[in-house]
């Protein structure tokens, strides 16, 4: 396999694994807040770095055009989906969970 | 209230092809009652334009001197006559930063009660931001209270439709729109030749035929947006480095055995005006460094944090430089950070009380 092969592997394993970590946080993390900080932090990274994967396959132009595009899209709507989540549970008054707070 | 005596009226201005008749409105209001009413015109900022935005702050005083002028003529008075009645025109809201209508009915309604006004009187184009329309989201929030009324002047709407036929379109912003929409028809396919080049101008001019009016806030300044551009993308690789460390900072914490987390809200207030700019903080701070931007209300952000160590780095207010520096150029580096501008009380008192009474006056 070429280098750029291994560098487009490299990228998509890396993505992968920060999804996974995204997955474990979800299921890890106490409460709906935290969980926010996991699927918006490493899922964004993770499909940033398998889009980046995929443009070095790409050897033309017209295609990383549209992957970058994707790009700005996902760093535009993943934001913006957190927050929207976010903003209803706190709307809704669901406290969110502090250190120490199990004890009560 | 002062129910008994004359009118006591608000007018919220700003630039609209209605002001004029709205303000006659007002001062005839005024004259048709009894003497001893009052009508104050207040421009809402909506962000420290002195500092920000020179051109901006110019022409609010600007418009507020026209207001002045109109007053006069609706009353007919010689040049050197005093106006008669109470005529107050002020900039309002010039130390705060208003992210939402919400913020909006609040500065009026503080105004209002501040000057022992009861009635507010709408233009009905009134936009404060060039955005989306802002009325009745602001007459919404008014509904709940008692104390002041409001009204939009029976005025003369333009009808927006008619601009379409009228040939009422704004040349810059259609061009822009156009090439915009034309340039994305052709990315999207590859530049592929006479046809693909056909129906791109086909479709970018219906959608800048009906889209143009929306899609830029306030007038189309090529400059300026070139200018934005240039600077998003030196704005770019500094956000990727701090997802990129957003993400090791995550990876850590998730995968750590103990879950060292810290979780707090924060409640800060950027300097940052309403609109885009407070759209790219609030999504960059959900993509940095264990911060989530929950709500944006009453003029501050509610941001959860995840640890003591994302806490500091809100407070260093980065990122909000940054923003500002984006679309108001190197100006916007000089404002002092969240921690320099005095908040930063708010942060020491998080550190010494107890995590859990942060959210006790939430909902």
């Amino acid at each position: 396999m070429s280098l750029l092969a291994w560098s487009a592997v490299a990228l998509v394993v890396v993505g992968l694994f920060f999804t996974i970590v995204a997955a474990v946080g979800l299921i890890r993390l106490p409460d709906l807040y935290t969980r926010a900080h996991a699927t918006s932090k490493a899922d964004t990274l993770g499909t940033l770095l398998t889009l980046a994967g995929v443009a070095v396959v790409f050897q033309s132009g017209v295609p990383r055009i549209k992957l970058g595009l994707l790009a700005v899209f996902m760093l535009i709507t993943t934001p913006t989906a957190t927050h929207a989540i976010t903003r209803a549970a706190h709307d809704q008054g669901i406290a969110p969970w502090v250190l120490g707070g199990d004890e009560e | 209230m002062s129910g008994t005596s004359g009118p006591r009226i608000l007018v919220p201005v700003g630039d609209s092809v209605t002001l004029r008749n709205t303000v006659a409105y007002a001062v005839r209001e005024l004259t048709e009652a009894s003497e001893d009413g009052s009508v104050h015109f207040v421009f809402p900022t909506h962000w420290q334009t002195r500092q920000l935005d020179e051109e901006a702050a110019e022409a609010a005083e600007e418009l507020l001197d026209r207001i002045q002028t109109w007053v006069r003529e609706d009353l007919d008075l010689e040049p050197d006559e005093e106006v008669p009645m109470s005529v107050t025109t002020a900039l309002i809201a010039t130390e705060e930063y208003l992210f939402s209508y919400r913020d909006y009915a609040d500065s009026l309604v503080e105004y209002a009660r501040e000057h022992d006004l009861d009635h507010i009187v709408f233009d009905p184009e009134y936009n404060p931001d060039g955005q989306g329309p802002l009325l009745s989201p602001i007459e919404a929030e008014l509904d709940r209270l008692d104390d002041i009324t409001y009204e939009t002047a029976p005025v003369e709407r333009e009808i927006r439709g008619r601009q379409l036929l009228t040939g009422g379109i704004n040349i810059g912003t259609f061009l822009g729109t156009f090439v915009l929409s034309f340039l994305f028809y052709q990315f999207l396919g590859g530049f592929s030749g006479t046809f693909d080049y056909a129906t791109g101008a086909i479709s970018a001019g219906i959608v800048a035929a009906v889209l143009s009016g929306i899609t830029f806030s306030g007038d189309f300044r090529p400059l300026r947006a070139l200018r934005t551009i240039g600077r998003l993308l030196v704005y770019f690789p500094f956000l990727l480095w701090e997802i990129a460390k957003a993400n090791l900072q995550v990876a850590y914490i998730v995968l750590h055995p103990s879950l060292p987390i810290d979780p707090s809200v924060e409640r800060i207030r950027p300097a940052v005006p309403i609109g885009l700019p407070v759209t790219l903080l609030a999504n960059s701070i959900t993509l940095t460094p264990g911060t989530v931007t929950i709500d944006i209300r009453d003029r501050e952000f509610y941001v959860h944090a995840f640890s003591q160590s994302s806490r500091d780095g809100l407070y260093d207010g980065d990122l909000e430089r940054w923003v500002r520096f984006v679309f108001f150029g190197r100006g916007g580096f000089r404002i002092a950070s969240l921690r320099e501008r005095g908040q930063a009380d708010e942060s020491a008192d998080d550190q010494e009380s107890p995590p859990a009474t942060e959210e006790a006056d939430s909902v």
